[in-house]
């Protein structure tokens, strides 16, 4: 648990130059460890997709570091970085991003073709891990013929394909409905403890927090405290109290993610509030 | 090292855009293949005349070093002049004139051939009848059957008409036929008796030497028979090879076009999957691969493809057209193949650009 698998120290992006430039992180420093699971929330916007493509190896910070098994991917080569993410990274997308060309035995095998592991070898990790994630009938099938959890599960197989210490997973609940999400949130957790891998989870989804050992809130670029954050409790998700829509009922001030949300809470409990 | 074959895959997701892809650039492969089979066929049926011969010598006026497109006089003592030249085993006169050859309404053109029944110089074979007497004349299976003529019916030739008295094959080309009389009255017809075009000559030792021979002792050009036949093969090739080239660029542009559009629309309807192949380790060299191997699979397909219609084609037109032989060699099909490779290559080009392009980091929701 103490070995540290990923290691950010005072990132920083900055998008475009001059007046028109963007600082989309600002010194963020993060240390995630074999088998913790860490949650990054925070609002749209405030630089979460930024930060886990530098995580991940598809953009290179404008400055600070990224340690990887001692590799300062700010740094490698672009000729590297292909195959540094093969093997070094698992991603988990929101979109599941699975190939619709191939079946879902193939989607674990290219993954594995990328990172060396051809042929028989290769077929037999892709049929073991699906077979792993309940996913043994649907080895010949394409993707679209799946439902949005076996998706999410092939893409658990994907990303563990090449044993890789890292596994960054960007809202990998979002197109889930609640008990599929509840399932994937368990397996990430499972992922980390029984694996001994490092997760790294960006996402809205405030039901992810009970299967992180650490939650982190990413407000304009920066951390910030957690503590100061607000639930919404018409959709769940995490939302920062200053300059959210907000109601004061009788139980004293409650935030939302959006107008709408707030809208549907005030309707729901029609009378007995006002909207500020 | 068996690896999960995207590129194919990836190319068959659309099945029919694929097929499409390799129709277009088959068609354009056809085109080129069917009329570079066409001259190669032409070419062969131009020189069978001379390929056939028994003779391993043509002599012809001097200077004149081809039959086609060419005038040839010899005096007529040139033949026993060639005849005590060491070497020559026999010398026969013929004479050659273009013509065109005439039944009905319909008209072939041709050449005359005089020569003397029972020597040298006539047809390789007569398939019905017999040679030709006294105002008779052979003509070609083709020539015939177009002519709608058999043995026993006139045609007109150099201004009179002629019974057929037998029939020869393989003399019709896409250009003209080839139509024997007798000697006599062929040089009868032109006014000069006793003189030729052409003397074939057979020679007891080597042909190369005894041409040589004829031409210090005679002052004539004298050419060994696979000499003879290249000159005609090639004056034939130069007189289309202009036409041949411009049609076959236009038809590998027709391919490069094709190949081209079908490459793009599918790296295009694919560009977020190539943004998950790089975003999960694909490198510049594996993204280059899986668009090259569509370009190659989409053109070897439509190569086999397009041998595949051709020969068919030939099948068809040797039918329907007998005066057309289309011939594929071997040549023709490599450099049909250097072509696909180059247009595969080519058409692969814009897509490339476009996907090296592609970043990987599109892989997640748009940033924020």
């Amino acid at each position: 648990m103490n070995e540290i698998a990923l290691a950010a120290e005072d990132l920083h992006k900055t998008f475009g130059d001059g007046d028109i430039a963007v600082r989309a992180v600002r010194g963020v420093d993060l240390t995630v460890r074999r088998g913790e699971v860490v949650l990054i929330m925070g609002p749209s916007g405030s630089g979460k997709t930024t930060l886990l493509s530098m995580l991940g190896a598809m953009l290179r910070p404008t400055s600070g570091r990224i340690l990887v098994d001692g590799i300062d991917l700010a740094v490698v080569p672009d000729s590297r970085l292909s195959r540094l993410r093969a093997t070094t990274f698992g991603f988990v997308f929101q979109d599941f991003n699975l190939l619709g060309a191939l079946s879902v035995r193939e989607n674990v095998e290219f993954a594995l073709n990328l990172a060396g592991v051809t042929g028989r070898p290769a077929r037999l990790r892709a049929e073991e891990l699906l077979t792993g994630f309940g996913l043994s009938r649907r080895l010949e099938f394409r993707p679209d013929k799946l439902s949005g959890g076996e998706k999410q599960r092939v893409a658990l197989a994907r990303a563990l394909a090449n044993q890789p210490p890292v596994v960054l997973a960007d809202e990998p609940t979002a197109n889930l409905e609640s008990k599929t999400g509840h399932e994937i949130a368990r397996l990430l957790r499972a992922i980390a403890t029984d694996e001994h891998r490092a997760v790294v989870i960006v996402s809205h989804d405030a039901r992810l927090k009970d299967a992180a050992d650490r939650v982190l809130w990413l407000e304009d670029g920066a951390f910030g405290s957690f503590e100061e954050m607000a639930t919404d409790p018409v959709c769940g998700m995490s939302v920062s109290p200053v300059g959210a829509p907000h109601l004061q009922t009788a139980d004293g001030i409650v935030s939302f993610c959006s107008a709408a949300c707030r809208d549907e809470y005030a309707a729901l409990r029609s009378g007995r509030s006002t909207v500020v | 090292m068996t690896m999960v074959p995207i590129a194919r895959r990836m190319l068959l997701t659309d099945r029919r855009r694929a097929l499409l892809g390799v129709a277009g650039v088959a068609v354009a492969l056809v085109m080129v293949l069917a009329l570079e089979g066409i001259a190669a066929g032409s070419t062969r049926q131009i020189s069978r005349y001379i390929d056939t011969s028994p003779a391993d010598v043509f002599v012809s006026q001097k200077g004149v070093r081809s039959i086609h497109m060419s005038i040839s006089v010899l005096p007529a003592d040139v033949v026993d002049q060639i005849a005590a030249i060491p070497g020559v085993a026999w010398s026969e006169p013929i004479l050659l004139v273009s013509d065109s050859v005439r039944a009905s309404r319909v008209r072939r053109p041709a050449y005359v051939i005089g020569y003397s029944p029972g020597e040298p110089g006539g047809p390789p074979v007569v398939v019905e009848g017999t040679e030709p007497g006294p105002g008779e004349i052979v003509i070609d299976d083709r020539a015939a059957a177009m002519l709608g003529v058999g043995i026993g019916d006139q045609v007109d030739v150099m201004g009179r008409s002629w019974s057929v008295s037998g029939v020869t094959t393989g003399m019709t080309s896409i250009v003209n036929t080839i139509v024997y009389v007798r000697y006599e009255d062929l040089g009868t017809v032109l006014g000069r008796p006793s003189s030729a075009s052409y003397v074939l000559v057979g020679t007891d030792g080597g042909p190369a030497e005894v041409a040589a021979d004829i031409e210090r002792a005679t002052g004539h050009t004298a050419q060994t028979r696979p000499s003879l036949s290249a000159e005609e093969r090639s004056l034939v090739r130069q007189m289309s090879t202009d036409l041949m080239n411009v049609m076959a660029v236009a038809s590998l542009v027709v391919g490069l076009a094709v190949i081209a559009l079908v490459l793009s629309a599918t790296v295009l309807s694919r560009l977020k999957d190539i943004g998950i192949m790089k975003a999960l380790g694909l490198g510049r060299a594996g993204v280059t691969r899986l668009v090259l191997g569509q370009a190659l699979a989409t053109v070897a397909a439509a190569f086999v493809l397009a041998v595949g219609l051709t020969v068919g084609l030939g099948a068809g037109v040797a039918r329907l057209t007998p005066d057309i032989d289309l011939v594929i060699e071997s040549a023709s099909l490599i450099r049909a193949a250097v072509g696909s490779l180059v247009v595969a290559l080519a058409g692969a080009a814009l897509p490339l650009l476009r996907v090296w392009r592609v970043d990987p980091a599109t892989v997640f929701r748009s940033a924020s």
